[in-house]
C-alpha cells in the first residue's frame, strides 16, 4: 500500500492546558492547600516523624500581598533525585516508589497551584547537599515547544532543608483577591487550613498565614465512660484492614440534641454560619471532605434520613491510611472523595450504620431534649486521636458478615422510656411574641424556653383548680 | 410590647446625628431628592423626626414587625412623607426592589446573630449604587465570656481568625465586628463586581448596652475618590477599616453647658481647658473628668439637649 494522508495526528499535550484549563478544577484556597500538602509528603521523606507530635518541628509560612505568594518551609526539600518528577506535568510511571504514607498521586499538585496565581515562579530547595532554584518564567509558559526548565545553583544558601516557592506577576483577580479581598481571603483560608490540616496540626506541624499561627479545629465526639454493658452516650467505632489501606471510623455526638425550640429557630434564620455536623473523611492525616452532609457521605440513602437541622449534633471522621496514595479513594484536587471507589463504597455502608444508631436515637427523643441533655452530663468531648487510644480498651465484634471485613464497636444508647399509661403528653402552638410575653410575666425572662413556660403555666392552673 | 426609652439615650442620639452629618456629606455627591430612607424607627421614630427636619425632601419607610408598636408608630408619625410598613426585616429585604432609586438604610439591630451579617450582605447586592447603608450591632463581650466556641460556631465564616475566642474587652470585641462587616462586605461585593461599601465611620457606645454601628456607601470603585474626598475633611471619618471611635459623652446640665459653650471648639487640650472653665471634677478623678470632657468638645455639636416641656 502507498502513503496515505492518513498517517497519523499530533496527539502531544499543549502547555495552555495545563496553564489554563485543569486551574479551573480547583478553588484558590485549595490549591494552597495542595502546596501545604507537598510540604507534608517532603516531612515524611525526612523520615523523622515518629511518637505522638510526629510533625513536630516543622512548619510552612504562607505570605500573601498585592504583588505576591510565597510559601516557605522546612519540610525537607525537594531531593534531587525526584526532581524530573517534581516539576513534570503529571506523573510517570518510571517514578521510583515514594515513602509510605505521602498522598502526592498525580503530580500537579504544585504546578497547578502556581499556575492557578501567577505567570512566574522561583521554587529554590535545599535537601542535604543539593541546593538549586528553578524559575518559571511568562516566556516558557508561552513556548508550547519548549518544555524544560533550567535548573541553577541556589543563588541564595538557606539555613535549613526545605522548600521557598515565590510566585509573581499574579493574575488580576489573584492580586484582588490578595489585596482588595485580603481580609475575607484569609479568612477563609485560615478556616480551610484549621479544618483540613486539624489532624496534622494536633501532631505538632505548624502553619503561619502572614505571620499568625493557625489553630486547629478539631471535631470532638461525646463519651461517657460506663461500666461495660451500660446504655451510654458513645460514638460507634468500626475499624478496618483492606488491600493495603487501614480504616478507622467513628461517629457519634458533638453535643446534646437540639430543642425544638432551637430547629425551629435555626429554620426560621440561620444561627450558625458553620457546623460540626456531618461527615469529615481523612486520607494520610489530610482532611478531604470536611463536614459532608450529602448523599456523598451517606446522609439521604439506605434508610439513612437526609440532613436536616435535627441532626445538628450528629458528627462522623473516617481515615484511610495507605503506604499507596493510589489506593486512598481521593479525587485529583485531594479535597474530594472518589465515590465510585469500591473501598469507598463498603465503608459507607459502615457509616450509614453507624449514622442510623445516632438519627434513629435523635428520632426517638424528639421533644425530650432536656431528658436527652442529662445523659452526657459528666462525659467528656473526645478528638479522634483520643477515641483511636480509648478504642483499644473496648470490646470490639467482628464483622465478618460484610464484604469488607473489620470489627466494630456498637454501643448501646440510652431509649426513652414509654410515657407511663397515666401520663398523657400536651403540646400546642401559640403565638411567638405572646410566649414571650408570658414567660416575662412568669420568669422575668422573654426567652425563656416555650416548652418551660406551657409546662408553668399548666401547674399554675392546676394549683388553682385543686383548691 | 416594652421599649426602652431609645429617644432619650444621649450617646445613640449622637450617633443619629453622625448620620445626619453622613447624609449631608453625601448631599455633595448627588441630590437627596433621589433617595429613599429605610429604617427601624421603634416606637417613637426618633431618627425619622430627624431627618424630616434636616432632609424634608426624602422619602422615608419604617420597618416594623410587632404590631402593637406599629399602632404606636400610627400614633406618633412625624410627618406625610414616612411610610409605615408593619412587617420583619427578613420580608423587607425579600420585597425590596430599589427599581434603580438609591436608598439610605439602617439595620439598626439590638442584637447580634449571624443572620444581620446575612441581611446585610443581601443588601449590598440589592441597593442601587450611590446608596448608603448603616448597621448597628449589639456588642457585648460579655455574652460570650467564656462561650468561645459558641461564638465560633455562629460566626466562624465571617471571622477574620475563625479559630481564637473574641476579644473580653469591649473596643476590641467592636473592632472584630467591624473587621467581620468588612469581611462580609467583601464576601458581598467581591473586587470583581465594579462597586464596593465603602465605610465612612464607625462607632462604639453604651447607653446600658454596647452597641456596635458602622455606615458606609455602596460606590463604583472607579469613584472610589470621590466618597473620600467628600468625606476626608470630616473630623469623624473612618474610611480605611481603621479602629471605630467612642461616644461616651458625659451627661452636662444645661447650665454647665451654656458655660462651655463659649469655650469650644478647642482644639488645644480641650479636657484640661473645659475642665478649667467648669472649676471641678465631674467624674472620678482628674484623667477620667478630662476623658469625659473631651469626649464632649469632640460630640458637643450631635449632643442633644433634653428639657422639660410644657405638653
Amino acid at each position: 500500500m502507498g502513503r496515505t494522508k492518513y498517517e497519523s495526528v499530533d496527539a502531544s499535550p499543549v502547555k495552555s492546558f495545563f496553564v489554563s484549563m485543569l486551574t479551573r478544577d480547583i478553588k484558590l484556597e485549595e490549591a494552597i492547600l495542595d502546596l501545604l500538602d507537598n510540604c507534608v509528603d517532603g516531612i515524611l521523606r525526612t523520615g523523622k516523624k515518629t511518637g505522638s507530635e510526629p510533625y513536630k518541628g516543622f512548619k510552612a509560612e504562607i505570605e500573601f500581598r498585592e504583588d505576591s505568594f510565597t510559601l516557605s518551609d522546612n519540610c525537607g526539600g525537594i531531593p534531587w533525585v525526584l526532581h524530573d518528577y517534581a516539576f513534570r506535568m503529571g506523573r510517570s510511571f518510571g517514578r521510583p516508589q515514594d515513602v509510605p504514607g505521602t498522598v502526592g498521586v498525580y503530580g500537579i499538585g504544585m504546578k497547578r497551584a502556581i499556575f492557578k496565581m501567577g505567570r512566574q515562579c522561583l521554587v529554590s530547595t535545599r535537601n542535604g547537599a543539593d541546593q538549586y532554584e528553578i524559575e518559571i518564567t511568562p516566556q516558557w509558559i508561552l513556548d508550547e515547544n519548549q518544555w524544560s526548565i533550567p535548573v541553577k545553583s541556589a543563588s541564595k544558601s538557606m539555613d535549613q532543608d526545605g522548600t521557598v516557592i515565590v510566585i509573581g506577576d499574579l493574575y488580576p483577580g489573584i492580586s484582588k483577591r490578595f489585596n482588595e479581598d485580603a481580609k475575607a481571603f484569609r479568612s477563609e483560608l485560615d478556616r480551610m487550613v484549621s479544618t483540613h490540616y486539624a489532624f496534622i496540626i494536633d501532631k505538632g506541624f505548624e502553619v503561619r498565614i502572614n505571620g499568625d499561627v493557625i489553630k486547629p479545629r478539631p471535631t470532638k465526639l461525646i463519651f461517657k465512660d460506663v461500666p461495660q454493658g451500660t446504655s451510654a452516650i458513645q460514638p460507634y467505632i468500626f475499624k478496618s484492614k483492606s488491600d493495603g489501606v487501614d480504616v478507622f471510623m467513628t461517629v457519634g455526638f458533638t453535643r446534646p440534641i437540639p430543642s425544638e425550640n432551637e430547629i425551629a429557630g435555626e429554620q426560621e434564620e440561620k444561627r450558625y454560619s458553620s457546623l460540626d455536623a456531618g461527615w469529615t473523611v481523612i486520607c494520610n492525616d489530610r482532611a478531604v471532605l470536611y463536614c459532608d452532609r450529602s448523599e456523598l457521605t451517606g446522609w439521604g440513602e439506605a434508610g439513612v434520613p437526609r440532613y436536616h437541622t435535627q441532626f445538628i449534633a450528629i458528627s462522623g471522621i473516617v481515615e484511610f491510611k495507605a503506604d499507596d496514595a493510589s489506593k486512598l479513594p481521593t479525587t485529583t484536587t485531594k479535597r474530594g472523595i472518589d465515590a465510585s471507589s469500591s473501598l469507598y463504597l463498603q465503608v459507607k455502608n459502615k457509616m450509614r450504620e453507624g449514622m442510623l444508631l445516632f438519627t434513629n436515637y435523635t428520632n426517638k427523643w424528639k421533644g425530650r431534649a432536656e431528658e436527652s441533655k442529662k445523659q452526657v452530663e459528666l462525659s467528656e468531648a473526645l478528638s479522634f486521636e483520643e477515641i483511636k487510644t480509648k478504642s483499644q480498651s473496648l470490646p470490639f465484634k467482628s464483622t465478618k458478615r460484610y464484604v469488607l471485613e473489620g470489627e466494630q464497636y456498637k454501643p448501646s444508647l440510652p431509649m426513652p422510656k414509654r410515657l407511663e399509661p397515666t401520663k398523657r403528653r400536651i403540646s400546642f402552638v401559640k403565638e411567638a411574641t405572646e410566649v414571650e410575653k408570658v414567660g416575662e410575666y412568669l420568669f422575668n425572662n422573654a426567652d425563656a424556653e416555650p416548652s418551660e413556660v406551657g409546662e408553668r403555666c399548666f401547674d399554675l392552673m392546676l394549683k388553682e383548680a385543686q383548691k | 410590647m416594652k421599649h426602652p426609652p431609645y429617644h432619650l439615650r444621649i450617646n445613640k442620639a449622637v450617633d443619629r446625628f453622625a448620620l445626619i452629618e453622613a447624609i449631608r456629606r453625601l448631599e455633595k455627591l448627588g441630590n437627596l431628592n433621589e433617595y429613599n430612607y429605610y429604617g427601624l424607627g421603634g416606637p417613637y421614630l426618633e431618627e425619622f423626626r430627624l431627618l424630616y427636619e434636616f432632609y424634608p425632601e426624602i422619602d422615608m419607610f419604617s420597618i416594623e414587625q410587632d404590631e402593637e408598636t406599629y399602632k404606636r408608630q400610627k400614633f406618633h408619625l412625624p410627618c406625610g412623607t414616612l411610610h409605615l410598613e408593619n412587617m420583619d426585616v427578613k420580608s423587607f429585604l425579600a420585597r425590596y426592589d430599589s427599581g434603580g432609586k438609591k436608598s439610605i438604610v439602617w439595620l439598626d439591630y439590638t442584637g447580634l446573630e449571624y443572620s444581620d451579617f446575612e441581611d446585610f450582605m443581601l443588601l449590598l447586592t440589592r441597593v442601587a449604587e450611590k446608596s448608603m447603608v448603616k448597621i448597628t450591632l449589639r456588642a457585648e463581650p460579655r455574652d460570650y465570656f467564656n462561650k468561645g466556641e459558641e461564638f465560633r460556631k455562629k460566626f466562624s465564616a465571617i471571622m477574620p481568625r475563625p479559630s481564637e475566642d473574641p476579644p473580653p474587652m469591649v473596643h476590641d470585641f467592636a473592632y472584630l465586628l467591624q473587621e467581620m462587616l468588612q469581611i462580609s462586605s467583601q464576601k458581598a461585593l467581591p473586587a470583581d463586581v465594579p462597586i464596593k461599601f465603602q465605610p465612612v465611620s464607625s462607632f462604639y457606645y453604651s447607653d446600658g448596652t454596647n452597641m456596635y454601628t458602622l455606615t458606609g456607601v455602596i460606590w463604583p470603585r472607579r469613584e472610589k475618590t470621590a466618597v473620600k474626598q467628600v468625606f476626608k475633611g470630616w473630623k469623624f471619618a473612618n474610611l480605611t477599616w481603621s479602629e471605630p471611635r467612642l461616644i461616651d459623652i458625659p451627661t452636662l446640665s444645661t447650665k454647665e453647658r451654656l458655660c462651655l459653650e463659649g469655650f469650644l471648639p478647642c482644639l488645644k487640650s480641650p479636657g484640661k481647658t473645659l475642665r478649667k472653665a467648669l472649676g471641678y471634677l465631674i467624674d472620678e478623678d482628674v484623667p477620667i473628668t478630662e476623658a469625659k470632657l473631651k469626649q464632649y468638645a469632640d460630640f458637643h455639636r450631635y449632643s442633644p439637649y433634653f428639657l422639660r416641656g410644657i405638653p
